[in-house]
Order: C-alpha cells, then structure tokens, then sequence
C-alpha cells in the first residue's frame, strides 16, 4: 500500500509521555510501600505488633478473687472448680475498670444451666447432664418452675466438704451410655447375655448388701458418691457428708411433692434434736449413718482426716 | 444436606465479581476481533475494525469499576501495584491490566490518528482534545502512515496474548482454588477464553446492527455473515470446552461429583442446565449454524444472527454467573449449598451491575463523536 | 513407605553429614532438628491447638468467649461448634452454632454416635488465605499465627473463597477480611486464648510445638489426632485428638 519508506519521528512524543509515566509510576510505587514492609515476609512487620495492642476484655480468675475471693474459693473445691468465672459471667474487664459497678453478666433462668447441663446424646457419658422432667422426678420437685439454683448454687453446685481434686482415684465407673453411645438414659434394661459390668458390690459387697436392706435402696451409688472421669481408666470418687449436700433432696420446700423423699427443716431440726451444744454441730450422718448403708470398716471418725 | 459453614451462610463475590469477568471477556472478545483484521487480514472484517477497537477500549475502561465496587477498601486498590504478592493469582491483575490498556490506547492511537488529525485541525474543544491526544503534532504523511500501520499491525497482534492474558487470569483465578470443587479445574482458563470471545463478537454484532439501524445505514453483509461463522465456530469451541469439563467429573464420579451433581440438580438446574445450555446455547447454535451453512436472504440473516448474538451474550453472562456464583453456593463442608440472589438497590446489586454496563456503551457514543467509528458507512437508502 | 528402604541411606548420610559438621561446628542443633516431630524449629514459640472433641459438652462458652475477646459481628465467626450425628444407617447430619445464644436442642431418633466438634482458624503451616492474598495483607507470623494486616487488606475477599475451612470472612463492619487471631494479643502475654480461656471442660489446648515439654506436644505424641482436609496440603495446626472420620 505505502510505498513510502515509513517514518517515526512522529511516535517520539507518545513513546517519551508513556515511558515517563511507568517511570514515574515505579517511583511512586516505590514511595507508597509501608514502611515495615518485607522485612521478615511479604508482609508489613509492624502488623505482627500491631495485633498484640488489643486490649484484654478476659482477666481470670486471679482478678475476680481480688474482691470476691470467698466466691473463688468456694468454687475453686466443688464440682464447678474447673468452669472459668468468665464462662458464666462473661468478659470481666469492663466490670473491673468499672470498679464492681455492675458491667457483669448474671445469668437466670433454668435454661442458662441447661445450655451446659441438658441431657443430649452427644454430649459425653461422664458429663453430669440432667433430664429435667427425671430429675425433679427423683428429687420430688412438684413445681415445673423450680430453678436450678433454688437447690444448687451454681458457686457450690454440690456443696462438697472438700476440695475435689483431694477426693481419691478410683477405677473407671461405667455407664450405659459409655459404650450404648447415642443414648441418654443411664438405666437400660440388661438383656440376658449382657458383658459383665465391675459393679460396686464387686469390691463393696458388705456395703452394697447392707444398702439394699435399708431406706435409700433404689438410690444409685452415684447419686451420692460423685464419679468424675479423669483419665481413660480412673477418675475421681466423692464422699461428701456436708448437711446441705443430703439437703439437696430432703429439704422441706414449697416447690417438693408429698412422695418426695422425706423434707427436712434445716437447720432447725438440729436445733431441736441437740441435746447438748456439741450437738450443734452435728452433720446428718453423725445421727442417720443407719439409714444409708453399713460403714464397711473405718467408723465415721476414723474416716476423716 | 444442610450443613453449611457459618461463615459461609453470606456469598462473599456477588453480581459484581459475575459482571467483571463478562466485562474483560467482552474487552477480550472484541480486541480478537479486531487482530483479525489488523493482524490477519480478514478484510472483510473491515465494516467493524474500529468499532471493535472502540468497543474493546471502552469496556477495559469500566472493567475495574464492579471490582471497585465490591472491594471493601477501595481506597486501598492500588496496594495490588504496591505491594504485590506474585504467589497470588489476582496480584497480577494491576500489571496486565494497565500493560493492556496502554496497548490498547497506543493501538488506538495509531490506528485512528488519521481520524484524530483531521479532528484536530478544526476548532473547539474536540479538536483541542484531539491536539492534546495527538500529543501537539499534527504532522501527517504517507510515511508516517506507514509507521502507524506497521505499529498499528504490531500492537494488534501483541494485543491478542495480552487480552488472553488478561481474561485467562480471571479463569485461572477460579481455576486454582483447590477449596472449591465447582471451580477448581485447570480448563477453566481456556474455557474463559472462549467463551470471551463468543462474548465479544456477539456483543458486536448486537451493537452493530442496533447502531446500523438507528442511523438507518445498509449493514455490511460480507461482514456480518464472516462474523457469524466466527461466532459459530467460537461458540462451538466455548461450549464444547464448558460440556467437556462437565462431562469429565461426572464421568469420572469422583468424591466431589457426588455434591456437584447436587448443585446441578437442585441449585443450578434452571440457571445452568435449562437457560445457558438448551435455551441460549442450542437456539444461537442452530440459529448460527444454519446461516453459516446455507446462503438466506439478508433480512432473514441479520434477524437470525442478531438473535442469535444476543442470546449468546446472555448465555455467556449466566455462564460467569454458574461459574461465579454456582462455586459459593456448595459449603465447603460438602454437605450442603447456600443461597444467593442480589438485591435489587444494594451497594453491589442489579442496579448499580446494570448501570455499571451501560455506561461503556455511553462513552462508545462520546468516542464516536470524537472520531467517526463506521468511516465508511453507507445509508441505506 | 520409602522411609524404611531409605533408612540405612539416610543414617548413612546422616553419619557423613555428621561426621564432617563435627569438624566444623557442633552438631546438637542438626540432631535435634531430626527428632522433631512437629514445630518449626525457629528458635521462639510455634503455636498450636489441640482439640480433644471426646470432652466437648457443646455448650458454646467458645464462641461467647471469643465474641467478648474480640469485638467479633454478629452473624460471622472465628470460631464455632457444630454437632455430628451419625444415624443407624450411617447417615452423617450436622448442625451447627449459628448465634452465641445458641443451645443445641435434643434431637429424636437413634443415633449409632454423636459429638461436638469445635472450630476455628487451623492456622496451616503452608495457608492457602496467605498464597492468594493479592497484597501481603494476610501472612503466617513467625510464631505460626495466620493474621490479616487490618492496615494493609483491600477487601476482596479471595482469601475467604480459598480457605478450605470456611475459617475467613468479610467483618461487616469494617470490610475487611478477619479470622481467628489465636488471640494473638493474649498470647503473646502468656495468657490462654479467649476460647481456651472461657472452656469449661478443657477441651482446646494450646501450646508451643516448639517446645517438646508442653503439654500440647506431649499430648500429640501420647493421643492419636486426625487433620482437617490434609488432602490439601495446607498442613494445619489444628490437631484434633481421636477425631471421626465424618468430621469435614
């Protein structure tokens, strides 16, 4: 077509335009990267300091015993020990900075506890996990509209007379629902055939006869004595005799049903039982020892430290 | 089968990140197009070389917007050009894209230059703008216009790996994301490909021949049945490329097809089975295919192929749309699927997506006020 | 499998290797570089998690713990919990924490299992969110931490499309990409994450890897765990101990 050599002098001026732009563009890049950039990665270094600014909102136990080390100590022995006040509470910091004025989640209602407590068959058989309409059952509770904490204080759940981690290791206690997984009942029916169980009467058989013979046949074992799981193969075992753990179900409430076991007005009962001050400070199986099973060996005395 | 992730119960890439990828196809489409003439001699093509040209240059310009648009710091774009990070496939884009666009400006430039001078020797503020586009000089001759088409010719033909590039990222980005069993295909990029260029040359045709009869001009029937075939032919590929994949994890009926086939069935089965295969991609195929094999009359072909074209455009945005969308909607649980529908009024909804493809098409119409994009246009009467 | 047959090679090389460093430097470091199973072995800590599902309750302190912590939106998560049921006839269902207030409903009809599992941020060794971010926005710490620079990130979500755990989102309020920062500003004082904190069952363990006398390394050569998506290569540090097969 053109038989014209061809000519560029004209493109000159667009070349030199485009190639001051990118180099101005690669100058101006070079000014814009932050400053910490690449230094350890391809990233801004001062970002790894920047993240460890934020403020703490969840300040422990150690902060909570600074005002309330009664409520601390308390939970630090029961079965709660190991719920971190902030699991209930929420955040504390706000609370602190604001000197204990208000700023803390209370929790109420019975649902609050269920979100931990309600029995579903994937929460793991050694969980404590309570089937309302059973429970109350058990414990006589007439009323639907019993809260939880109107027994157990979530601070002392079970009232135990000694720190839980001091309660002693004992074998594994099964479950029906350790191997039966998926079901949330602990009283299946055994089919004949059935493996055998270590029960308690394997060991305690002089107790377990005995207990069989007296009031609280029925009860099982662990409704008193408490098993936490701790291991694969062991875990802890509960013997509690404080007063108020018995009371959690023969207290004289409103909210209990006439069949429910019998109600006890405490702590006047012990008033006008007690023949002498020493009296006073007596605990429910001092007296009521015979209502519960044979002590095996050691008499309630020696039984204690 | 509805287990869903959390924080998957909200689709992070809406409409926008569906409209970008049919954007730059339409850029990438429309640019081919255009080589075909500059670069491969496809005179015939003549009718719609600088059109395409335009076309392509307008919509690069608005591809960046719908990302803009959905970026949550948009303040921040330019970090890509910053401080980019080259494992990332997306850390490419701020460098292809502004390489492309200067090609694309330059191509234009010398493509058009002729037009521009004889703009620029008027009066007024065109012809001041053009003095400012032609940099000041003026100077025009026969060699001059042999540089430029010399340059012209080169660009156009680097414009052709650069716009592959460009658009084929874009699949590559899907393609690449192991998480994700709907995109994660290495196909994905050529599929991108060409299904872009089936986007860009209906796009062309469609405008064309709206253009052609708002100003009442007699079409170029040479051109507008070379285009139907290369729509035909691309649309065979695109399709066949987009089926292939399908048919190879359903074949294949690995551990994802048992989700995907869900997907399909359940959330996909109009948008993807129904409306992009056996409506908008079977009727342009037989639509094209009998105008590319048989000789009709011109009126009949210009409303077969426009239909056709226009179908295809559509097909190819409910592809982005199956693709873009379709992936976010299988959890990455792989036992369940969300759902997702753009609001009609929010920040990345129908709306601001229809405005943002409808002011290419305005500056299309500001550009050809400046230069003239069909110099040789005949009227029909 | 190759390791075996490669044996005798490798002490070999490991006796030569040996054998010429003591001419130049000691050897302690090259040995114990070996012996480790898990860790960087940089010279500071390198963090991790252990998840002991078996001890989950489901009660989902977790998520309310880290909603406190970290000012997290509603409606997004750095970390949840979510219930596998596996029926009788084998068949898998989940649901899973949607809220904070969230209290996981009994569910009629057997189950031949059932357990919670919590999630959160796998922290990958090799993550995924890091290779795609366009901009170096997103990077692993030196202390195996994986955080979102929230200077420097654009917003566009690539990183949330990339994680295979669906650990990433698009905070609501800022634009910005977030995630589980492993409660970086906690750690780094010696403090429990806010989820470890607020656990009542001691289900999460964090820990050094880098240490092998932590309790989480000791826990990771006593228990067997399972990875989530390994498959991927992302190598996460989430070792979940006696995890089922179902878990995705």
């Amino acid at each position: 077509m053109d038989t014209k050599p061809p000519s560029y002098r004209h493109t000159t001026r667009l070349f030199l335009v485009i190639g001051i732009a990118l180099v101005l563009a690669v100058i101006v890049r070079s000014q814009l990267v932050p400053e910490s950039f690449g230094e350890i990665g391809h990233y801004r270094a001062d970002a790894i300091e920047e993240a460890t600014q934020f403020e703490l909102r969840h300040l422990g136990r150690e902060a909570c015993a600074e005002c309330h080390d009664d409520i601390v100590d308390l939970h630090a022995k029961d079965a709660h020990a190991r719920v971190p006040c902030e699991s209930c509470h929420g955040a504390g910091a706000k609370h602190v900075a604001a000197e204990g004025d208000g700023e803390i989640h209370r929790p109420e209602g019975k649902q609050v506890c269920l979100i931990c407590h309600r029995m579903l068959a994937a929460r793991p058989g050694e969980f404590a996990q309570i089937d309302v309409e059973a429970h109350f059952a058990f414990v006589g509770v007439e009323d639907p509209q019993t809260l939880c904490v109107d027994c157990h204080s979530p601070h002392e759940p079970l009232f135990m007379d000694r720190d839980l981690r001091q309660a002693r290791l004992h074998p594994l206690i099964h479950r029906c629902r350790d191997c039966h997984i998926g079901r949330t009942d602990d009283t299946l029916p055994r089919p004949e055939g059935h493996p055998a169980i270590f029960e308690c009467d394997y060991c305690h058989a002089e107790v377990a006869a005995g207990f069989a013979e007296r009031p609280h046949n029925g009860v099982r074992c662990t409704a008193c004595h408490l098993f936490f799981k701790e291991t694969e193969s062991a875990g802890r075992i509960l013997r509690d005799s404080d007063p108020r753990f018995c009371l959690l179900c023969h207290r004289d409430a409103p909210f209990r049903s006439d069949d429910a076991p019998p109600g006890i007005d405490w702590p006047d009962h012990r008033e006008t039982m007690a023949e002498d001050d020493n009296d006073l400070d007596k605990r429910c199986i001092d007296c009521h020892q015979d209502r519960i099973h044979p002590l095996q060996t050691r008499t309630a005395a020696a039984g204690e430290e | 089968m509805d287990f869903v992730f959390p924080n998957e119960q909200n689709v992070t890439w809406t409409v926008m990140i569906v409209l970008y990828p049919y954007i730059t196809g339409l850029v990438a489409g429309a640019f081919i197009v255009s080589s075909l003439y500059h670069v491969f001699g496809r005179v015939e093509l003549k009718a719609v070389a600088r059109f395409s040209l335009a076309s392509a240059f307008v919509f690069l310009l608005f591809a960046p917007l719908p990302l803009l648009m959905h970026l949550g710091q948009p303040q921040r774009a330019f970090n890509i050009m910053i401080t980019p990070n080259f494992n990332s496939a997306m850390a490419g884009f701020g460098f292809i894209y502004t390489a492309y666009l200067i090609v694309v400006v330059m191509e234009i430039w010398f493509v058009m230059r002729h037009s521009f001078i004889a703009r620029a020797r008027g009066s007024g503020p065109i012809a001041w703008l053009c003095r400012v586009i032609l940099l000041g000089n003026l100077h025009e001759d026969d060699s001059t216009r042999a540089a430029d088409h010399k340059i012209a010719k080169f660009l156009a033909g680097l414009g052709i790996p650069m716009a592959c590039l460009l658009h084929g990222y874009v699949g590559f980005l899907f393609g690449s994301l192991k998480a994700n069993p709907w995109w994660s295909t290495p196909l994905m990029f050529v599929i991108f490909i060409f299904s872009a260029i089936v986007s860009g040359i209906a796009v062309l045709i469609f405008h064309y021949m709206i253009v052609a009869r708002l100003n009442g001009w007699k079409l170029d029937q040479p051109c507008v049945r070379s285009m139907t075939k290369y729509l035909w032919g691309f649309m065979i590929i695109a399709v066949s490329l987009e089926l292939l994949e399908l048919m190879s994890i359903a074949y294949k009926q690995t551990e994802e097809w048992e989700v995907l086939d869900m997907l399909i069935r359940e959330k996909l089965w109009i948008s993807y089975v129904i409306l992009q295969y056996l409506v908008f991609s079977l009727i342009p195929f037989f639509l094209l295919g009998i105008n590319s094999l048989f000789n009709l009359r011109d009126r009949i072909t210009n409303a077969m192929v426009w239909t056709a074209a226009t179908m295809l455009l559509v097909q190819v945005l409910l592809m982005r749309w199956n693709v873009v969308v379709g992936g976010q909607l299988v959890s990455k649980s792989m036992r369940g699927f969300t759902d997702y529908f753009p609001g009609l009024w929010e920040k990345e909804g129908i709306a601001v997506a229809v405005v943002i493809f409808t002011l290419p098409f305005g500056i299309l119409w500001v550009f050809n006020k400046i230069v003239p994009l069909f110099p040789d246009a005949v009227s029909r009467d | 499998m190759g390791d075996k047959r490669n044996t005798s090679r490798r002490e070999m090389l490991k006796l030569m290797a040996a054998g010429s460093a003591l001419l130049v430097f000691p050897i302690g470091p090259l040995l114990a570089s070996e012996e480790r199973q898990h860790g960087n072995g940089a010279k500071g800590p390198y963090w991790a998690y252990a998840i002991d599902t078996a001890r989950c309750i489901g009660c989902c302190a977790c998520m309310r713990g880290c909603r406190d912590e970290n000012d997290v939106p509603e409606d997004v998560f750095r970390t949840w919990v979510e219930r596998y049921r596996i029926g009788m006839d084998g068949e898998v269902r989940v649901d899973v924490a949607t809220s904070i207030d969230h209290i996981f409903e009994p569910i009629e009809g057997d189950v031949a299992n059932a357990f919670f599992v919590p999630k959160l941020c796998n922290h990958c060794e090799k993550s995924v969110c890091n290779q795609v971010c366009p901009v170096g926005a997103a990077f692993n710490t030196p202390d195996g931490v994986a955080l979102v620079d929230q200077e420097h990130c654009i917003g566009c979500g690539y990183c949330v499309q990339a994680c295979p755990y669906g650990s990433r989102f698009i905070n609501p309020h800022t634009h910005m990409a977030n995630k589980c920062t492993f409660c970086y500003h906690r750690i780094t004082r010696g403090l429990a994450p806010a989820c470890v904190h607020s656990c009542p069952r001691e289900v999460r363990i964090y820990g050094d890897l880098n240490d092998p006398k932590s309790k989480l390394s000791i826990l990771l050569r006593q228990r067997s765990y399972r990875l989530l998506k390994p498959e991927l290569g992302t190598h996460p540090k989430c070792y979940y101990l006696g995890l089922g097969r179902e878990v995705v």
